[in-house]
Formats: structure tokens, C-alpha cells, sequence
């Protein structure tokens, strides 16, 4: 009689005779993590190209160009004709045009409300938005000097200049991420993506092992439930041990600020873990073929991040696209992480979110109808294993 | 065989490829739907958030009916405290907050000055900056008033008074994506990055099952083949083209600024490099499961690599090197440059012969690995 040890056993072996799941389990995701980071590692936008096209030329749009330049974000480039700001615009080599109108100053002075225009690439719609705030708020900041200047000798006294400019001043205080670090907030659920996909990936080539083929006919193993659970005690680890090391990257490493104990996020991430094979699994069951498995897989897992919430939020998303999120074993978990990392919720709490996976409990009954009705081979299943892992080529290829 | 007999022959191999139509037809038409699904709402409107009104006067009401009256803003709740609104957010009923301070009113009208405070959650960045937008217009617009009140009471006359409190208009226009809308920022990059690895998974798993059989393609030169191979998939794939770029485009109300005879004739070499790149790299696969899990994990890092998710200035120049090897790069920046913002043929020119370059070299490359994979079978048998 095998024991459950002897399964685990065989999965390690398993593991080991297969180069490109060990790479699935080694190196390839350590490399794609690091990518990912490195690709956003700038983490604050600056020195971003804008146009000035300062048609005045006086001292005040003058004045109010420094005070543009002086912002880390934008690198001003001046241009002398509107034409070609606007071409260059079109090829993405600026990102926005400030136009500073013809007697800019003369118009100021004699009380008849200048316009000054600008255009942003809102197709890059991450760039264009913050673009246009901030040159807004240069421009508002050189704009309010001269506005001072005008109070000043219409006889307002210093002291009251302040108030008399903007009575209500704002304090923004972003929270949660407070410098608006793009780093703290795309790459965590970029790498959970990832991560979700290499989990995926990893059991569905292990399940993938598993098929038999004898005659042309696809079978399974009668001891496939063993075999899955073996599965389950290899790769659950190996896979956490890689989610720990995107949160050492990320919350030690890079020291990106974080509120509660990151402890219990494992616990959460081997939830999903959870949910994510059972999907896998009753996939592999419906479709029987290695390439069909991975592809249809592939199809459901690939856009999950967009359906995470992080880059659009989730009530503005439509019903469908909220139901369909629930599917995704990431929405779950990534709601759980921003709760610790960004509010700082205590273990109980994140327990009690884990509730949410109810629904994956209705896959286990579909499973189990599918397993009934699925071919399964006959004789000593160790032996069909054996064959099946003595030529793992032809498994693949038919 | 004659090059249409091989034609049709790759055909039939292809739709008898369970594996390949699931990824092709059914990737192809069920990520056009599934992709833009969660943005069709375009914009982020009435996010929720807290007030927490310390003042509680005519003014401090007013400020709060301004700013739930901005298309952005929704408020959900009065708190007492702000603990009390720290504890909605946590719990995600509420995504910012705006605190009113005591004697906001009575500070304004002795021309002391008062500080609003706005929070919003900087964890979801859209959020943010439609909490901060709506809120920051509202205390902008209260403050507006409190000045134009004052000047009145100091005896100037409405048109003046107006003039001073707006001295210069800021005209501030988005162009390109007038509605500032989700779907026209992603979906003319993504559905290129779509056709790019839907097609190299095509390819990859299609060879991936021939090499080690027995079939047509041994039989005839590589170079017969390869251009079968090419014709049929180019000639698929310029019917996906038509659908993302001719329908889907115009269903998703994605600007479209390019000629139909532009945009054809840019995505030509693209489709023709990237087929030719997907025969190359499909003669180093022999397991059909392979070629989807290699092609799905580079995914994420094509799209953010193409430089138009984050700002190419942004990403460190050896990545961006390494990316102009990928048909998908050059294909989706003149995507943009040519269709999104409408520039002339002479600005994609570069990507263009780019494409092309890369449509000769992944052809040599093709031929030579189709040979190596012929000639491996014969040694066999």
C-alpha cells in the first residue's frame, strides 16, 4: 500500500525529470518579478516633455515659464510656432502644449481676462491627467504672484494678501500611499497577476501529467485524488515561498510603507492558492488535453488584472464585470492586501474576509460529476503512471 | 504540391487543431469582449466619501452641497470625527474624506482665512484623483464666492468684482480621448498586444504538433512551406485585424483619426513580422503546451514595455532596447501615433521599416529553423 508520503515522493521526481516546470518553479518567476519592478521602478513620474509655446514673450510669460520648469514633473521645451508643437504632440514627443496667448501682459494689465490654453495627450491618459494638474498648479502659483502684486497697489495692506487672494486654502493629503507612489500601488497587483499565473501554469502542467493515453482514448488514473492532493503539499510551499518573496521584495527590500502584519497575508494568499486549483482543476477535468487546458486557462486568468479594481474601481465597473471579478481568485486576495498594507487591518479581520470565497465551494460538486463521468484507466495506476512519465513527449503531443 | 493545395492543407491543419481554435477564434473574440469589459463606464463618477463637518453653518452646509453636486463626488456620510471616517474607509464604504474646520464661516467673514482638508485613498489612483478633483473644484468654487461677496461689500461693481476673481481663464482640454474615457486609453494598445500573442501561440502550437510527425510539410522545400504557413495566417489574422481595428474600435468609441488605407497598409508588416517571428519560434517547440505558457508570461511585460501604460521616458533604457525586438512594440506606438492622435505616414515611417526589417530577419530565421526541423525527421527515420 502506498502512503501519502510515497505520492509526494513521486511529485518531487516528477518535478525534478521536468526542466521547464522547474524553471515554472525556480528562476522564471524570480526573473519576471524582478522585470516587472525594474520596469516601474522610476516609481514618481518627472521630467516629463512639454511644450511652451509662449506667443508674448513678456516678463510675466516669462515668469510664468520658470515657474512651470521649476516643477519636477515637466521638462519644458519652447517652441516658436504653434505647427510644430502640434506635430510633435501627435508623435508623442511632448506630452502637452501650454500656449501663452499674443499680448498676454497688455490684456492683464488692462483688465480683460487672457486665456492661456492648454492641451494634453489624454491618450496617455496616466500622463496627460497628471500633466494637467500640475501645470495648472504652476501655472496657478505664477499666476497668483502677479495677482499680489495687483493688490499691492490697488492698496491692500501685506498682511492681509493672503486671504484676500485665496480665503480658502486646501490641505490634500492622500491616504494610504502618501507620496502617490506608483510603485505602491501597480506593482503589488501587477506581481500578484503574475504570480496568479504562475500558480496556474505549475498545477495545470502537474495535472497535466496525469493524463493517460491508451488506444487514443484519454484516460485518468483511478487514484487521481491522492496524486491532486500530493500536488496540492508540493506546490502550495514552493508557490508561497515565492509570494514571500514578492512581499520581502516589496515591504523590506524596497521598504514601500505598509500598515498591519503581513503574516497573515500568506495565510490569505494560500486561500487563493485554494480557489485558484480547484478552478484549475475542474478545467483539466472538462477539457482532457494538455495544450487545451493551458489555453483555456490562459484565456480565463490572463485579464484578471484588469479586473482587480486597483487601476479603475470596482462599483464603476458594470454588473457583469463584477460578477465575472468574483471568478478570479486575485480579486479576492488583492482586497485583503490592500486592507493590511494600506488600512492596517488586524488578523480577524482579514479571517473574516476570506469568507468570500464561499463560492468556490459550488466547483467541488462539479468536479466530483465530472470525475464520474470522466474514462478512467484500468489496472495498477502506479504502472500507467510510470508509462505515462516514461514518455512524456507523445502525452504532450497527441 | 502546388502552393494552394499547401495552402489549404495548413488550413484544415489549423481547424483541426482543437487547441489552436480555442486560443485563436475563442481568445480573439471572447478577450474583445472580456478585455474592455471592466472600463465601459469610462470614467470614475461619484466615488464616495465622508464629511466630517466641524463648523456646521450655513457656509460649511453649502461647501457640502457643492460638492456632492459635482459629478464626481458622492457623499455617503456625516462623521463625527475623523476617526469616525477613518473607520468607513477602512471598512471600503467610503474612498476620501473632507474635513470643514471649526469656525470655517465665522474665520472667512472676518477675512481670517480657513484651511479645508481633503483625504482621498491613494491606494486606487483613479479614485484619488477624482475624489481630489471634485473636491478641490468645490472648495475652490466656495472660496470664489467668499471673495466675490467681500469685494462686492467693499463697494465694486459685479463685472469688476468678477474680473478680479478670475484675472486669467485657464483653458484646460484634453485631446486625443476627449472624454478622458478608459476604454479609448487601453483598448487600440491592447487589442494589438491581442493579435500579437494570440498569433505567436497560434504558430508556436501549430509547429509545436508537426515537427516530430510525419505530414505535407516535410515534403515539400521550406521555403514552400513558410510562405503557405505565412498566407494563411496573414490572411486570418487580416480578418481579426478588420474585426478589432474596423469594428471593435468604432464599437468601444475608440478615436479613430487614421485612413482605412493607412492603417491597412501599417498593419501589413506587422502582421507579416509577427507571423514570421511565430514560425521561428515555433521550431523551438515541441510540446503544444509549451508555446501558451512562454507567450502568456511575457504578456504582462510587452504591454507595460510598449510605453504607453506608464510613459516610456519612465522605463530604463535597456528594457526598452531589449523590447524593439518584438513586432508588437513598434506595431502598437504607430497604432497610436497613425489612428489615436492622427499624424502623418511620414511619423511612423521609422517603425514602419522597423517592421519590415524585422518581417526579413525572423523570415531567414524561419527558413533556416524549418530546414533544421525537416532535416531532423529524416536523420530519423
Amino acid at each position: 500500500m502506498l502512503t501519502m508520503m510515497d505520492f509526494v515522493k513521486r511529485e518531487w521526481r516528477a518535478l525534478w525529470q521536468s526542466p521547464w516546470q522547474l524553471a515554472l518553479v525556480t528562476y522564471i518567476p524570480i526573473v519576471s518579478v524582478l522585470c516587472l519592478w525594474w520596469l516601474f521602478s522610476a516609481g514618481l513620474p518627472r521630467q516629463l516633455p512639454v511644450a511652451v509655446v509662449d506667443l508674448d514673450n513678456s516678463q510675466i510669460s516669462r515668469m510664468l515659464t520658470r515657474k512651470m520648469s521649476a516643477n519636477a514633473v515637466m521638462k519644458l521645451e519652447s517652441y516658436g510656432q504653434l505647427d510644430l508643437a502640434i506635430k510633435d504632440m501627435r508623435e508623442a514627443k511632448v506630452y502637452a502644449i501650454v500656449v501663452i496667448p499674443y499680448q498676454f501682459k497688455y490684456q492683464l494689465l488692462t483688465s480683460k481676462s487672457p486665456t492661456i490654453d492648454i492641451r494634453y495627450n489624454s491618450q496617455y491618459l496616466l500622463v496627460g491627467k497628471l500633466l494637467s494638474s500640475q501645470i495648472q498648479m504652476s501655472l496657478g502659483a505664477g499666476l497668483s504672484k502677479s495677482a499680489e502684486q495687483k493688490l499691492l497697489m490697488s492698496g491692500v495692506n501685506h498682511a492681509s494678501i493672503a486671504v484676500n487672494l485665496s480665503p480658502v486654502t486646501s490641505q490634500t493629503t492622500a491616504l494610504f500611499n502618501r507620496n502617490n507612489n506608483y510603485v505602491g500601488f501597480l506593482v503589488p497587483p501587477v506581481l500578484i497577476a503574475l504570480w496568479q499565473l504562475l500558480a496556474m501554469m505549475v498545477f495545470s502542467n502537474a495535472l497535466n501529467k496525469e493524463l493517460i493515453t491508451v488506444n487514443n482514448q484519454v484516460t485518468l488514473p483511478q487514484d487521481l485524488w491522492i496524486k491532486v492532493l500530493a500536488k496540492c503539499a508540493v506546490f502550495l510551499p514552493i508557490m508561497l515561498l515565492h509570494s514571500s518573496f514578492i512581499l520581502l521584495l516589496l515591504y523590506q527590500y524596497l521598504q514601500l510603507p505598509y500598515a498591519g502584519a503581513l503574516g497573515v497575508l500568506i495565510i490569505a494568499q494560500a486561500f487563493m492558492l485554494i480557489a485558484l486549483w480547484l478552478l484549475v482543476t475542474m478545467i483539466f477535468l472538462m477539457m482532457k488535453d494538455s495544450a487545451r487546458c493551458v489555453s483555456f486557462c490562459t484565456a480565463l486568468f490572463a485579464p484578471a488584472f484588469a479586473f482587480m479594481g486597483i487601476t479603475f474601481p470596482v462599483n464603476e465597473m458594470p454588473e457583469l464585470a463584477q460578477y465575472w471579478r468574483l471568478l478570479m481568485p486575485s480579486s479576492h486576495y488583492i482586497d485583503s492586501h490592500v486592507s493590511v498594507v494600506s488600512y492596517g487591518a488586524d488578523s480577524a479581520l482579514v479571517l473574516q474576509q476570506l469568507s468570500s470565497y464561499w463560492m468556490f465551494i459550488f466547483i467541488i460538486p462539479v468536479i466530483v460529476g465530472l470525475w464520474h463521468r470522466a474514462p478512467k484507466a484500468f489496472g495498477d495506476s502506479v504502472d500507467a503512471s510510470l508509462l505515462n512519465n516514461s514518455a512524456p513527449v507523445t502525452s504532450g503531443v497527441i | 504540391m502546388t502552393f494552394w493545395a499547401l495552402y489549404f492543407a495548413e488550413w484544415r491543419a489549423l481547424l483541426a487543431d482543437k487547441a489552436i481554435v480555442v486560443t485563436l477564434f475563442g481568445g480573439v473574440v471572447f478577450y474583445s469582449v472580456l478585455y474592455p469589459l471592466p472600463y465601459l463606464h469610462q470614467v470614475p463618477t461619484e466615488q464616495t466619501i465622508v464629511v466630517v463637518d466641524h463648523d456646521n453653518s450655513s457656509l460649511s452646509r453649502k461647501l457640502t452641497r457643492h460638492a456632492d453636486a459635482s459629478a464626481k463626488i458622492h457623499i455617503i456620510a456625516h462623521a463625527n470625527s475623523i476617526d469616525e471616517a477613518k473607520q468607513l474607509i477602512q471598512q471600503g464604504n467610503a474612498h476620501g474624506l473632507l474635513v470643514i474646520p471649526e469656525g470655517f464661516r465665522r474665520n472667512l467673514l472676518l477675512g481670517k482665512g480657513a484651511t479645508l482638508s481633503y483625504g482621498g485613498d491613494a491606494s486606487y489612483f483613479l479614485i484619488y484623483s477624482a475624489v481630489v478633483e471634485g473636491l478641490v473644484a468645490a472648495g475652490m468654487d466656495a472660496g470664489k464666492q467668499v471673495q466675490l461677496m467681500g469685494l462686492l461689500a467693499r463697494g465694486q461693481t459685479a463685472a469688476l468684482a468678477d474680473q478680479s476673481v478670475n484675472s486669467v481663464n485657464i483653458n484646460d482640454v484634453p485631446v486625443f480621448n476627449p472624454s478622458l474615457g478608459y476604454t479609448p486609453y487601453v483598448v487600440p494598445g491592447l487589442f494589438i498586444l491581442i493579435l500579437h500573442q494570440t498569433l505567436l501561440i497560434g504558430t508556436g502550437i501549430l509547429g509545436a504538433g508537426q515537427w516530430r510527425k510525419k505530414g505535407y510539410w516535410q515534403q515539400v522545400s521550406p521555403m514552400a512551406i513558410f510562405s503557405a504557413r505565412m498566407a494563411m495566417f496573414v490572411s486570418l489574422y487580416s480578418l481579426f485585424s478588420s474585426f478589432y481595428i474596423g469594428y471593435c474600435f468604432y464599437a468601444y468609441q475608440v478615436t479613430v483619426l487614421g485612413t482605412l488605407a493607412e492603417t491597412a497598409l501599417m498593419m501589413l508588416p506587422f502582421l507579416l513580422a509577427t507571423t514570421a517571428a511565430g514560425i521561428t519560434l515555433s521550431c523551438l517547440f515541441i510540446r503544444r503546451d509549451l508555446p501558451t505558457q512562454i507567450f502568456l508570461l511575457s504578456s504582462m511585460p510587452i504591454l507595460f514595455v510598449a510605453g504607453f501604460v506608464w510613459p516610456i521616458a519612465l522605463i530604463p533604457e535597456p528594457l526598452v532596447w531589449m523590447s524593439q525586438v518584438i513586432p508588437a512594440i513598434p506595431a502598437i506606438n504607430s497604432m497610436l501615433t497613425l489612428n489615436q492622435m492622427g499624424a502623418d505616414w511620414s511619423a511612423i515611417m521609422p517603425q514602419w521599416l522597423q517592421m519590415w526589417l524585422m518581417f526579413a530577419v525572423f523570415s531567414g530565421l524561419a527558413l533556416a529553423g524549418i530546414r533544421r526541423r525537416q532535416k531532423e525527421v529524416h536523420e530519423a527515420h
